[in-house]
């Protein structure tokens, strides 16, 4: 392998990060919050990619923009969500049986939907930009993978403001590290759990939308990624919002890197691999690396 | 106290009742042949009792342990392959069942060790992962055909009736081991982790140990159910035995039958076994949308299943006749439902 490839490999792997980190993001926060793992977020992200179709079919709204709507139309979504379903079943400090079994069931139906709605054929959606390429010296980079990789990022930027700078995000952090103190000092659980929930659909319908704009997609689209996030999220330590980037970028490093010797069928395989040598190594996640004072026990 | 004398010939005879009726459903389906039902028919029970076998499995780990794995199409899917590959190799049918459960536990350990030493959504999510990974694996192995499935050739005529009672056997040995879990002390050990893993492991217990043998004990189950299906089928593909919706359905029965108890997965096992078949057939596009939504309004509206609602129905009978203090208390109690 030339400098020159490694240094494409390079560059496409912190881009796909960037995506990994925006899909990842809505299955920590929610987890944090609620103590949930929000197995429809599958559904969620194909109904995002599918959101940014129609916009881009019917009404020729590009699907970049297509991906930042998506965020207040989830949004709606996951907060009605939570109100109709989620806010039932009893949780606990670790995912519930009820909880798990519940947000499948979830997954089933969106699924079902995707399969009644549009059918199982696949779809992608085709723009000027997806196959024009900027270069840089020995690196060329995909228009739209480095836009996507902006929109990702500047997302994260602002859930960031988000959570450092405002009440609602003050909730959602106390509530991570310690539910029963929150609620002592006068936390509404149930407003920022609805909240948080709204959150990370949205995020999962955005990460869906722009995933659309790389790939095709049919009604089965998120299955592979929900492991994916479900590693990254492992990776980054269950809880810690920079450690969910850490391990995007981790991830994404070892997928496209693996890419030169394991064929890309085998892809989800390799996700699980790392998923059980971080388990094995580092059970805490990459952040127990960052924080090792503390919080003993 | 003097209560308690004067309704224990209730309890008594509902546990007479409760000893009797599987026996009896046992017999029926050992009577089978000599009601010359056709082979559909047949076939229908076959499938019923592979499905049965199932529930009662995953119940084990699922239900009784209180991990819920999503991916017990691995070991279905292994047993269907291992025992497959040496029937048609020659090994007789039992001794390849016996390997298809070893298959499948070997696949357990693999699963469970990284995953149940810590608490927490690991397990869970990792079985989705395994799943796919070993469902697109199986789809590039070379030797067992890829994803054009595997033809097994069996030296010996076919009789259906063979195949039958292969599967009442097996459905009855789950059973029969699903009640002795739950009567024993190993059971209790299993609902100790299922209730409080913190409170268990400061009894004395290791809920890793546990966890794992439940697992363990779950999947030998399911991968002898996945080898006497593959037997009668005669054609197994990595779509079929290996998918996504196979983990689905073993999950969905206990569910619907009712978590945690001995009868509940098999109640939910013949409902689904028999119904399930029509139902694909009457709404082919919308199998997922049933499944997802029985598992929601089940999950918010009657946790225990089938078995908890009858068991509310005959507690709100029973309150309506009298005011029957006993069983009322004998039911709300946080009580694990053993007793269905």
């Amino acid at each position: 392998m030339t400098a020159g490839e490694f240094l494409n490999l390079l560059v496409a792997a912190l881009l796909l990060a960037g995506i990994y980190a925006t899909m990842s993001f809505g299955m920590t926060v929610i987890y944090g919050v609620m103590k949930i793992i929000n197995l429809a977020h599958a559904g969620f992200m194909m109904l995002g990619a599918y959101f940014a179709y129609e916009l881009y079919q019917r009404l020729g709204v590009d699907p970049i923009l297509g991906s930042v709507l998506a965020i207040p139309v989830f949004f709606v979504l996951g907060v009605a969500c939570y109100f109709l379903l989620v806010r039932w079943v009893p949780t606990s400090d670790q995912p519930t049986l009820p909880s798990l079994l519940l947000l499948f069931g979830l997954w089933l139906v969106l699924q079902n939907v995707g399969y009644s709605v549009w059918g199982n054929t696949d779809r992608s959606i085709l723009t000027p930009f997806t196959l024009s390429t900027i270069r840089i010296g020995p690196v060329s980079i995909s228009t739209l993978r480095a836009v996507v990789f902006a929109v990702a990022v500047l997302s994260l930027v602002v859930l960031q403001l988000v959570l450092t700078r405002t009440w609602f995000g003050r909730s959602v952090r106390a509530l991570t590290q310690n539910k029963l103190a929150g609620q002592i000092v006068g936390i509404d659980t149930q407003r920022t759990a609805a909240l948080t929930f709204g959150l990370g659909i949205a995020f999962a319908g955005m990460a869906g939308a722009l995933l659309a704009t790389l790939y095709s997609f049919n009604p089965d689209f998120g299955r592979p990624f929900l492991l994916r996030s479900f590693v990254i999220i492992v990776l980054g330590g269950l809880e810690s919002f920079s450690g969910v980037a850490v391990g995007a970028l981790i991830l994404a490093l070892v997928e496209t890197f693996t890419i030169l010797v394991v064929p890309a069928g085998y892809q989800v395989a390799i996700s699980f691999a790392l998923l059980v040598v971080a388990l094995l190594v580092l059970p805490g996640g990459v952040a127990s690396l960052f924080e090792r004072r503390g919080r003993a026990a | 106290m003097s209560r308690s004398a004067s309704v224990a010939g209730g309890p008594g005879a509902a546990r007479l009742a409760a000893a009797a009726l599987p026996l009896a459903l046992a017999l029926l389906l050992a009577a089978v042949p000599l009601f010359g039902l056709g082979p559909n028919v047949i076939r229908l029970l076959f499938v019923t009792l592979v499905w049965v076998t199932t529930s009662v499995a995953w119940n084990i780990l699922g239900g009784i342990t209180g991990q819920v794995s999503f991916g017990f199409a691995v070991f279905y899917g292994l047993g269907a392959y291992t025992a497959a590959l040496l029937i048609r190799g020659g090994t007789p049918p039992l001794l390849a069942f016996l390997a298809a459960g070893a298959v499948a536990t070997v696949a357990s350990l693999v699963v469970g060790i990284p995953t149940f030493r810590l608490r927490g959504p690991y397990f869970a999510i990792a079985t989705i992962g395994v799943s796919e990974a070993v469902r697109v694996t199986m789809n590039n192995l070379a030797f067992t055909g890829g994803a054009s499935g595997y033809r097994i050739v069996e030296r010996v005529p076919f009789n259906q009736m063979t195949h039958y009672y292969s599967a009442l056997a097996l459905a009855a040995l789950a059973i029969a081991v699903s009640i002795l879990v739950v009567r024993s002390k190993f059971g209790l050990g299993l609902m100790a982790v299922r209730e409080d893993e913190d409170a268990a492991a400061d009894l004395g217990l290791n809920p890793f140990k546990y966890k794992l043998l439940a697992h363990a004990l779950a999947a030998a189950l399911t991968g002898m159910a996945g080898g006497v299906f593959a037997r009668y089928a005669g054609f197994i593909h990595p779509g079929g035995v290996f998918a996504f919706n196979t983990s689905v359905s073993i999950l969905l029965m206990p569910v619907i039958g009712g978590l945690g108890t001995v009868w509940g997965p098999v109640i939910g096992g013949l409902i689904y076994g028999t119904v399930q078949e029509q139902l694909v057939a009457a709404f082919p596009n919308l199998h997922l949308l049933l499944y997802g939504s029985l598992l929601i309004v089940i999950i918010l509206f009657e946790p225990k299943g089938i078995v908890g609602l009858v068991g509310r129905l005959a507690r709100w009978a029973a309150g309506s006749r009298r005011q029957a203090v006993p069983v009322a208390a004998r039911g709300a109690s946080t009580g694990t439902g053993v007793e269905s």
